[in-house]
């Protein structure tokens, strides 16, 4: 054999061994392409075939109308909430009181969360009692704040507020304390002082830890809201729904409830892509 | 030789633990001149960490009294820096922020510092990972991150615990031989702690050999193997001789 001819054959084979590997990749991402497909057509198969026994099981009168409403009824009922002169202004209602909630919740707990784990008198004073007062279901509270602050928003924010702080706090509280103890010795190595390693080290550390916080804090915020107007309340989505279910109108019940729901998942899902940019690092 | 940084005399270390009083260091005293490498070897328990964390200013003596550059050590200092056995980096952080960070911690010149890092990440041999993060990185690539933060702000005494132990035995040797030539070209006082009792006798000047219960300095031996070295420094008989020297310290072959 020649020395070209050598050559020639060697090349040979290593475009051969490239066109395996190539082929070879190519097969692996077909069979992840047709897991994924699957796994979405199983997810929308199952939510049709919830729907289709919705829709038999209430159409054929094997469900009372009353008990559950079609999804045809639900839908109409949907139109007919939607465009009601009422829905708007009880929609502002609920959301300004969420919104609210949702606020003084998130930053009282960031800002207790945040003295307890870096002052220690504060920690030893009132540290006890927020664990303590965090056993008990805060729900029991609605009433109180009702008698306290009246039928109109505040008692409602109130609610929301003391619900939603709990998650922040302790997430918050949890997110300092969960540092490397090396890191901690490295910034004291430096001469860091608190504050300098509060921002350089623990902040950005407890982030990860305190967005699962936001999270739980979010749907707290929304489930006090709708708690507080379930228990007094003369405006706002829960004391429609109140209403609507005293009036046996389950379609509207039925409708408001999904709106609702939506809602709270599209809020959601923002706060999850605020999460991702926020501690991109966690996703490299 | 006679420029003494590091003077160390009668240090001890008690902790109180619940069953008694626990002496972690035991009257230890010694001298280290400027430039030296050293390594403190002993088995776990023996207080080459808790030396370490004394000479950093990281925890309290119980008793004995030190002085680094003329200065009794009361607090952490800028010209004391510290590596670990992982990288510690801040993984929100890129590399080149985490290269940065000990300036900005001490206010030290924006500019100036820039121009540093960039010296270090090429010394290093990560010039063009900057601003990767370090999630992007081997673990032997983190170390040298560390290594190029260890001294960003200039330090005059580096104390290293462990810092290539978690490293495999492949990554670990290469690391060692960079470290040489790095502390070669910087010039700097070197307190690196060990229980790779090869590693030690490879790297340092001196080696503080300590044995546990109480931590006690069991002894100092001097590494007579000329500079700069190589790696086939291992297969001299002086460089077994002196393994076999610390290994009888130790107790470590009845």
């Amino acid at each position: 054999m020649t020395m070209a001819h050598q050559t020639a054959e060697m090349a040979a084979n290593q475009t051969q061994k490239a066109s395996a590997i190539d082929s070879f990749i190519a097969r692996e991402r077909a069979r992840e392409r047709r897991t994924h497909i699957n796994n979405r057509l199983l997810a929308t198969g199952f939510g049709l075939f919830v729907l289709a026994v919705w829709h038999i099981s209430t159409e054929t009168g094997l469900v009372h109308a009353l008990i559950i409403p079609s999804p045809i009824d639900t839908l109409m009922a949907t139109g007919r909430v939607m465009s009601a002169s009422y829905f708007w202004p009880n929609v502002f209602v609920t959301l300004s009181e969420i919104m609210w909630g949702f606020a003084f919740g998130l930053s009282s707990g960031v800002l207790l969360g945040v003295s307890v784990a870096m002052f220690a008198v504060v920690r030893a004073t009132i540290y006890p009692y927020l664990v303590a007062l965090q056993a008990p279901p805060k729900i029991v509270l609605a009433p109180i704040f009702i008698t306290w602050f009246g039928f109109d928003q505040p008692s409602k924010i109130a609610i929301s507020a003391v619900m939603s702080f709990f998650p922040m706090f302790l997430n918050t509280l949890t997110g300092l304390a969960s540092v490397d103890p090396n890191a901690v010795k490295l910034m004291r190595s430096l001469t860091a002082g608190r504050w300098q390693t509060f921002r350089y080290l623990l902040l950005p550390n407890a982030l990860p830890i305190m967005m699962a916080g936001v999270k739980l804090c979010w749907t707290l915020a929304v489930l006090g809201v709708i708690v507080g107007e379930f228990v007094g309340a003369s405006a706002g989505i829960g004391y429609l729904i109140y209403a609507m279910n005293f009036q046996l109108d389950i379609a509207g019940v039925f409708s408001l409830i999904i709106l609702l729901s939506l809602f709270t998942v599209v809020v959601y899902q923002l706060i999850e892509w605020l999460e991702s940019r926020i501690v991109f690092w966690q996703q490299l | 030789m006679d420029t003494e940084l590091i003077d160390g005399r009668e240090l001890s270390k008690v902790y109180a633990t619940a069953t008694g009083p626990l002496i972690a260091l035991d009257d230890v005293s010694f001298t280290i001149e400027e430039g030296q490498f050293i390594s403190l070897v002993g088995p776990s328990g023996c207080g080459k960490s808790t030396l370490l964390s004394i000479l950093g200013g990281l925890e309290d003596r119980s008793e004995g009294d030190l002085v680094i550059a003329g200065k009794r050590l009361e607090a952490p200092r800028a010209d004391i820096g510290m590596m670990f056995q992982t990288s510690v980096l801040f993984p929100w952080r890129t590399v080149r922020e985490n290269v940065l960070l000990p300036g900005v911690v001490l206010k030290l010149d924006r500019k100036a510092q820039s121009e540093r890092c960039d010296e270090l990440l090429d010394m290093v041999g990560l010039n063009g990972f900057g601003d990767r993060y370090p999630k992007e990185l081997s673990g032997g690539m983190r170390q040298r991150v560390a290594l190029a933060r260890l001294l960003a702000h200039d330090p005059r005494v580096l104390l290293m615990d462990e810092p290539f132990g978690a490293l495999d035995e492949f990554t670990r040797e290469t690391m060692n031989l960079e470290l040489l030539s790095i502390w070669e070209k910087t010039g700097k006082t070197v307190i690196f702690v060990t229980h790779n009792i090869g590693e030690a006798v490879f790297l340092s000047d001196r080696i503080f050999v300590m044995t546990p219960r109480p931590g006690r300095l069991e002894g100092i031996v001097e590494v007579d193997i000329p500079r700069p070295r190589k790696a086939d420094v291992m297969r001299t008989p002086r460089y077994s001789e002196l393994v076999f020297d610390i290994r009888g310290m130790l107790g470590v072959d009845h």
